[in-house]
């Protein structure tokens, strides 16, 4: 378990992070969000000691991190940084060496991420002639290619084509799966969505919402069931008025957005939908992390 | 991981880095040419050897002239042979004639044996005889003492400081170029983050200033060695032991110099995030150095003199004024040590002061640092 336990840090009079605290569990993958300026940066600068924290600490399974237990974390920074002039594999060599890692198994370890990311025939080429996707996976085979027990990514998905996303979340769940906690930023919230179990907001440098995303999402409709139906041939949802307290929040090509009071059970709206045509949709709706993320920031 | 781990991966990284850079190689061939050049070119083209003159007769009567010039050019520090297709002078009718005006000193030679040739012939007409004549001609000489010894290679030790020095200013500001791209270089990538990521600031520094410097040092050793084979080898200098041990501590001033300015460059150059801006902050310090070097003439024209004893004792130039004086034989031991001392201890209090600034604005991007800004950012 990785703990940031009440991380505060300040530039002058600006206030980057105050009491930030949340895990990210072993096997999990945390979604770090926030507009920008929350201190998603600071905070992941602080976990890596790139930053000191004016307050609190970062604990990995019970003990204080230092630079021993940070040599096993695996850090992809915001600002992408590769020496231009060198050579792909002697760069991943290179950083594998500073994790700590023998000259034999970093080089295994180099070549294997290599093969890994489809950068074989780049392996002796030198990183400014790469393109700028190949580079990216060159980052990421850094923040790997010492086998991190944790990691942190700033940003992963930023700049990256539908395919890089794809390899980027590809090897992400691999690593959760492995037991890795994977904890990486996002402005990409439906990724986010998509594939961490877990979710922390931030907003000026503040933990305005933390949780499983599954959770904060069945939380977040407050009580009130909302449904979107659609039934053949209804435009108007006039046959609504047989359910009481069913209340039409939105009508559109998508079909009827119907809110229903706390306590009643959606299956009497399925039941009088049916009796006025064919239902080709029926769902219960959750609030997206966006509006969640909107509601939290605007709070 | 330990912190003499990562100074090491660190330093080994700019070697084979910088070392197989083009220019890097392309650098030490050229000045490998060049200083054996410089160490065999003034035998192969004559230039510090004696003057040699040719002088052809013309007027059969002004032969014993001729004669005597041949045996005074001795004193004249000069070589005469007579004739030759293109001689010098010519002695004709009573005088000299030259294509073009000759040379003082062949000038001086000349008249010398005319002096010579027309006072013994008089002494002979006043009745002295061929002995007395001669005696009366060659007096003993001055005898020459001076208060300090004479150093008899004096004048291609004086080649040797001058190079000595040459190269190691070279060596300082070229390294110190080197230390301070490295530092923007890395800060400009932005891959210093993911290197602090794993390691200290101050380790990252060390291992900089440590590769480069063996770096540096390699090369130096190298262009040492085949300089002063070369000039043994033409006979332009007489390496004998005192010129290995002053070659040996120009190697130490360097190792002590370049520590200096490597701290002070790496700081400087931490304050700014793009090569462009590098000339702006690295300006002063180049500007030291090259007062250094402007100095260390000075001070190997009077290695004994005030300007040289007080330079030794100030840090940034005493790695080119100490080095000249050593190589003249005008540094006691005293001296050297107690300069190496000044200069190390000031070093010493250079380096955690330039770690910290480096350490305070190696992460901060954007324009110029302040210096003050940097210092207060240093987590110490």
């Amino acid at each position: 378990m990785l703990e940031l336990d009440g991380l505060s840090r300040r530039y002058g009079d600006l206030v980057a992070l105050d009491d930030l605290t949340f895990a990210v569990a072993p096997g999990r993958m945390r979604g770090f969000v926030g507009p920008n300026g929350a201190g998603k940066t600071t905070a992941m600068r602080i976990v890596l000691g790139v930053l000191e924290p004016d307050a609190g600490r970062v604990r990995w399974n019970g003990a204080d991190v230092d630079a021993a237990i940070r040599a096993r974390f695996g850090y992809m920074p915001e600002e992408r940084g590769l020496y231009q002039k060198m050579r792909v594999r002697d760069q991943l060599v290179y950083f594998a060496r500073l994790h700590g890692m023998g000259a034999v198994g970093a080089a295994a370890a180099a070549d294997r991420w290599i093969e890994r990311l489809g950068l074989g025939d780049r392996a002796g080429d030198r990183v400014e002639a790469l393109s700028l996707g190949n580079q990216q996976r060159v980052q990421l085979a850094i923040a790997l290619v010492h086998a991190p027990e944790v990691l942190v990514l700033d940003e992963p998905f930023s700049g990256l084509d539908p395919v890089g996303v794809d390899v980027m979340s590809g090897v992400l769940r691999e690593r959760a799966d492995a037991g890795v906690p994977v904890m990486f930023s996002s402005h990409q919230l439906e990724l986010v969505e998509r594939l961490c179990e877990d979710v922390a907001i931030v907003n000026q440098g503040k933990l305005v919402a933390s949780g499983p995303v599954a959770e904060l999402r069945e939380r977040g409709r407050g009580g009130v069931e909302q449904v979107r139906v659609r039934v053949e041939g209804d435009g108007d949802g006039r046959w609504l008025a047989a359910v009481p307290g069913a209340e039409l929040a939105e009508t559109g090509p998508r079909g009827l957005l119907v809110r229903l009071p706390p306590g009643a059970h959606p299956d009497a709206l399925l039941d009088a939908a049916r009796a006025a045509g064919t239902v080709t949709h029926f769902s219960l709706e959750r609030p997206t992390l966006a509006e969640l993320f909107r509601a939290a920031v605007a709070a | 991981m330990s912190g003499r781990d990562s100074v090491r991966l660190v330093a080994r990284r700019e070697i084979v880095e910088r070392g197989t850079e083009k220019a890097f190689v392309v650098s030490t061939i050229v000045s490998l040419v060049v200083i054996a050049c410089v160490a065999v070119l003034p035998n192969l083209l004559g230039i510090g050897g004696k003057d040699e003159y040719t002088v052809a007769v013309v007027d059969r009567s002004m032969q014993p002239i001729a004669d005597a010039a041949v045996r005074a050019a001795d004193a004249f520090d000069a070589d005469v042979t007579l004739g030759g297709d293109d001689p010098d002078a010519t002695l004709a009718g009573g005088g000299v004639r030259a294509q073009e005006k000759p040379d003082d000193k062949l000038v001086e030679i000349l008249q010398a044996a005319n002096a010579r040739v027309r006072s013994a012939a008089a002494l002979r007409d006043a009745g002295l005889g061929d002995r007395e004549a001669a005696d009366a001609l060659s007096p003993p000489a001055l005898r020459v003492t001076t208060v300090e010894p004479v150093n008899e290679a004096a004048e291609e030790r004086g080649g040797f400081a001058f190079i000595a020095v040459l190269l190691l200013y070279g060596q300082l500001i070229g390294m110190g170029y080197f230390v301070a791209m490295g530092v923007v270089e890395e800060k400009s990538s932005r891959v210093v983050e993911l290197l602090l990521s794993t390691l200290r600031p101050r380790h990252l520094l060390t291992g900089k200033i440590v590769g480069l410097g063996l770096l540096g040092l390699g090369q130096l050793l190298l262009l040492g060695v085949v300089g002063l084979a070369a000039a043994g080898v033409s006979g332009a200098l007489d390496v004998d032991g005192d010129v290995l041990v002053a070659a040996g501590l120009a190697l130490v001033w360097f190792t002590v110099g370049y520590a200096f300015y490597a701290a002070a460059f790496a700081c400087a150059a931490s304050l700014v995030s793009r090569q462009e801006d590098l000339q702006s902050v690295i300006s002063p310090l180049s500007i030291v150095l090259m007062v250094g070097f402007f100095v260390s003439f000075g001070v190997a024209a009077d290695p004994d003199g005030t300007l040289a004893k007080v330079t030794s004792y100030i840090p940034p130039v005493a790695p080119m004024t100490m080095p000249p004086r050593i190589a003249l034989g005008e540094a006691s031991t005293v001296e050297i040590v107690g300069a190496l001392a000044v200069t190390l201890g000031a070093t010493a209090l250079l380096v955690p002061l330039a770690a910290r600034i480096y350490s305070g604005a190696v992460l901060r991007t954007g324009g110029t640092i302040k210096l003050r800004d940097a210092w207060r950012a240093a987590q110490a």
